[in-house]
């Protein structure tokens, strides 16, 4: 019984970073309905930002990403400019090729800077536990899964309350109608791409204590991050954040049952069931547009 | 895409594909260097794999970011059965190339109710599944350990002759093959399907089975060739065989070369393999496979970017542009559409016996959007050899219901009877088989097809042997010119639909539904955007359907239209029917002057009946 609450609390954990992981895929996917497959890349270079910064001026990586989050909102804001909004013109389906591209070049950057070692970030509570009687909760984890909620939360609201977010459903919806009321979606688009790859910079974070990482390890990560956004239905927030703990149950349920090198088997399992039998997610209803495209 | 080509570069071509081929041939006999026959074998390999991809990527616009899966698929299956069973090369290689197949196959199940980018993720997921399933499940493939092949035992002399001439020998097989479904009903449809699915779909043709076959196709060569690539590397090993970058490398071919072209993935192949082996070579060191893949990533970014059609066809359209009299066709043709006389028109009631019963039953629909009720409850029937109007305010639920009908919205409320054979739980190929055909508010033909096929597209059942027919049979291109004569559109029978008018696309789209002899056919606003000319042979087209006992729904705001053609007319307003009758009596009742007609067409058309 300890065994399965035990595994429950690692995997909800575990789950709420999966979906602070996801915030800009989730972002992208769920208002302009763009796939940025350099999510895994964006984040694993946030990580690598954030260990500079800890190894040269030894800030705590949570520190970190509110300062990391600035080079990478340019990031998101220049592969808007001169990849996607580009793209969309000419043709949407090579988008996301392209930043499939964008995801190998970033990381081939990576590995020329930082090499191909495993390296990751140790602050104080790194390695460090509260216990309650027999049950452990790992402080790193536990910190990392308050920012997921604090930072999924944020950007919740700033989609459902504030004029930005009104904009970027518009431009999402219906750009032609958004442009009557003054709305440029190709600006808006910008700004979401922005927020989105800025936003990573707190997943990635968390990555930097939670994991050693090297480079060529995106790719795993674009398929966890991919997993959590398809299974929370595409694009919403709260959904993303319940397909988060989810994932991250079924990964410690597997990795305590079956065995720790199946548990890597489930992102990808989840997403080839989930996108043949219920591809609008588990999460959802069925819209007008599911039923319409 | 079949674009006109001179008989100039006709002929170069047909000379130069043999000798091609015979060069190939000869390298290795008259060359022992290794370098050459190693690069040429990657160059194959690359091809099968392009070439392949581009089936189900460029024929139907299916792009995959996990084909080398099926390399490393292939690989591994010939691979443990011959460290198992000790089973022969050539047998092991088929299983792989089996085993690729079913995989496929399943793999496309997830296209069936999902389109263009979650495909892509699928086959990504697919190609990390099987990286970490071969890792796991040590002792059937040896997991993180790799797994060696036995040593085959030929003559040291043949260098290596059993991986080239066989890898070239399926190159050769998967160029033929793209080049058989390029000009066979199974292309015309992957074609069509890139174009627009739904409408593809709505004409009858079983999309969901030509994308299997598409993915299938692609996916059994490169296993095959993924059983000889074991042999050749000799020792398998999960992370490097199930590598993205192969991935990237095949798609990188087909994009750079030319999606949707039969050479183009090839020409990518031989342009890519090379420099993919020079840098393999020539950069040592740490930094050599970042560099190659920043390298390989900018190549394929930079395509996609500035580059998006390909080579082969940005030298076609250049070639295209600068002969001459390209565009001369275009005056002489677009007089024709003025010349043609409107056909005589026959009164509605006068046609209005051929009718026998009523062939379309639908009792009860309804469908809402969240909160709105877009169609509550709806009975239409429909008599053969009438035409039905189905009039209403925008908004009311006539496309809706339209889209209930065809299935274009899953039928989730009350049923629908063509000719006593239910078909609310058919999808939308079913009901095309059935007899139920459609027509566009906006016409909507396959830019890639050219018009001759667009009008050929449709199908009335689905069979295998059909799809390796050639696209227009002789006979089909007999019917269907004779059709295009009819509508004074001959001269543009192998022209794309986007050179024509949007009135002129408006009959082509009403020619090709009637292709396939519906016993339903639907018109979504037909004269709406017309000029007067082409609305009077339209209207002249959809009297001549009743006499073959066709029963017509027709939507359409232009009330005279309605009033010349309809024996019986339904009113829809929000969502319900408020009323059905002959012209004459809609036009009295006072519920539909209120909703929809006003006191001033009311008055006039009651008059002119009268």
């Amino acid at each position: 019984m300890t065994e399965l609450i035990q595994a429950l609390i690692f995997g909800a954990l575990i789950g709420g970073v999966y979906a602070l992981m996801s915030t800009g895929l989730t972002l992208a996917f769920g208002v302009m309905k763009v796939v940025n497959m350099a999510q895994g890349a964006f984040l694993i270079a946030s990580s690598y930002f954030c260990y500079a910064l800890w190894q040269h001026f030894g800030i705590d990586p949570i520190l970190a990403a509110f300062i990391v989050m600035v080079p990478m909102a340019g990031l998101g804001l220049v592969c808007y400019k001169l990849v996607i909004a580009r793209l969309e013109r000419i043709d949407p389906g090579l988008t996301i090729v392209a930043t499939f591209a964008l995801a190998l070049v970033t990381e081939s950057l990576l590995a020329l800077t930082w090499g191909p070692n495993e390296v990751g970030t140790t602050p104080s509570y790194f390695n460090q536990a509260f216990h309650f009687s027999s049950l452990v909760i790992p402080r790193a984890q536990l910190y990392a899964f308050l920012l997921a909620a604090v930072v999924t939360g944020a950007l919740h609201l700033v989609v459902k309350r504030t004029w930005l977010g009104h904009a970027i459903i518009a431009a999402s919806q219906n750009p032609e109608g958004a442009r009557l009321v003054g709305i440029e979606p190709s600006r808006v688009g910008a700004r979401v791409f922005a927020l989105a790859a800025g936003s990573t910079a707190f997943g990635g974070a968390a990555l930097s204590f939670l994991y050693q990482f090297t480079p060529d390890t995106q790719d795993a990560w674009l398929g966890i991050t991919l997993s959590v956004v398809i299974l929370g239905g595409l694009g919403s927030m709260p959904g993303a954040f319940a397909a988060g703990l989810l994932l991250g149950v079924s990964e410690s349920l597997t990795t305590t049952y079956l065995s720790v090198r199946w548990s890597a088997a489930v992102p990808t399992v989840l997403i080839l069931i989930v996108l043949t039998v219920r591809p609008q997610g588990l999460l959802t209803r069925a819209t007008r547009q599911d039923a319409a495209s | 895409m079949t674009q006109p080509t001179s008989p100039a570069i006709r002929t170069l071509r047909r000379a130069w594909i043999p000798a091609a081929l015979l060069a190939l041939i000869a390298v290795p006999l008259l060359s022992a260097n290794l370098y050459y026959q190693n690069m040429l074998i990657m160059t194959f390999l690359l091809a099968i794999g392009a070439s392949g991809w581009n089936i189900m990527g460029g024929y139907a616009g299916y792009i995959s970011l996990g084909n080398s899966a099926f390399i490393g698929l292939g690989g591994y299956t010939t691979g443990i059965l011959a460290a198992k069973w000790n089973l022969s090369p050539f047998i092991g290689c088929l299983a792989g190339g089996l085993v690729c197949a079913l995989a496929a196959a399943l793999l496309s199940l997830a296209t069936r109710r999902t389109r263009g980018m979650y495909f892509v993720i699928v086959t990504f997921a697919a190609l990390q599944l099987l990286e970490i399933v071969t890792t796991a499940w040590s002792g059937l493939t040896g997991g993180s350990e790799g797994l060696a092949m036995p040593v085959p035992n030929w003559n040291l002399d043949y260098q290596d002759w059993p991986f080239y001439y066989p890898l070239l020998a399926l190159m050769v097989a998967v160029i033929a093959v793209s080049w058989w479904v390029r000009r066979s009903k199974l292309g015309l449809g992957l074609f069509a399907i890139r174009d627009d699915e739904d409408k593809a779909a709505g004409l009858g043709l079983r999309t969901a089975l030509y994308k299997m076959i598409a993915f299938v196709l692609g996916g059994t060569f490169l296993g095959i060739a993924g059983g000889i690539y074991a042999y050749y590397i000799s020792f398998l090993n999960s992370a490097a065989v199930f590598d993205v970058v192969t991935s990237m490398l095949i798609v990188l071919c087909a994009l750079l070369g030319g999606r949707g072209t039969l050479w183009g993935p090839v020409l990518g192949a031989f342009i890519i393999a090379p420099i993919s082996n020079f840098t393999s070579t020539n950069l040592g060191g740490a930094d050599a496979g970042p560099i190659r893949l920043l390298l390989f990533g900018a190549l394929l970014g930079g395509v996609a970017l500035f580059l998006p059609r390909g080579v082969l066809p940005a030298i076609a359209a250049r070639l295209a542009r600068s002969a001459p009299g390209a565009d001369q066709s275009d005056a002489a043709e677009s007089a024709s559409t003025y010349a043609a006389e409107p056909v005589a028109a026959s009164t509605a009631s006068a046609v209005a016996t051929a009718g026998s019963g009523d062939v379309f039953v639908a009792t009860g629909l309804g469908k809402s959007f969240g909160g709105l009720r877009a169609v509550d409850g709806v009975d239409l029937s429909l008599g053969g050899g009438r035409v039905t109007g189905l009039i209403g305010p925008n908004g009311s639920g006539k496309t809706t219901l339209f889209n209930l009908i065809d299935g274009t919205v899953p039928t989730r409320e009350g049923t629908i009877a063509l000719a006593g054979r239910r078909l609310e739980r058919a999808g939308r190929p079913g009901r095309a088989h059935a007899g139920l055909a459609r027509t566009y508010q906006l016409p909507r033909l396959f830019p890639s097809l050219t018009v001759l096929e667009n009008i050929v597209a449709g199908e009335r059942g689905f069979s295998f042997a059909r799809l390796w027919n050639h696209r227009v049979s002789a006979s089909e291109h007999e019917r269907a010119s004779a059709v295009l004569d009819e509508l004074g559109l001959a001269a543009y029978a192998d022209a794309s639909p986007a050179d024509l008018s949007y009135g002129q696309r408006k009959l082509v789209e009403l020619a090709q539904v009637l292709w396939f002899d519906p016993a339903v056919v639907m018109l979504d606003e037909p004269a709406a955007g017309i000029s007067p000319a082409l609305s009077a042979r339209l209207a002249a087209m959809v009297r001549a359907l009743p006499p073959r006992g066709t029963a017509v729904l027709l939507v359409e705001h232009d009330f005279a239209f309605v009033s010349s053609l309809c024996q019986d007319v339904y009113v829809m307003a929000q969502g319900g029917v408020i009323a059905r009758g002959t012209v004459a009596e809609i036009s009295a009742d006072p519920a539909v002057v209120d909703a929809y007609l006003g006191d001033t067409v009311a008055s006039q058309t009651t008059g002119s009946n009268a």
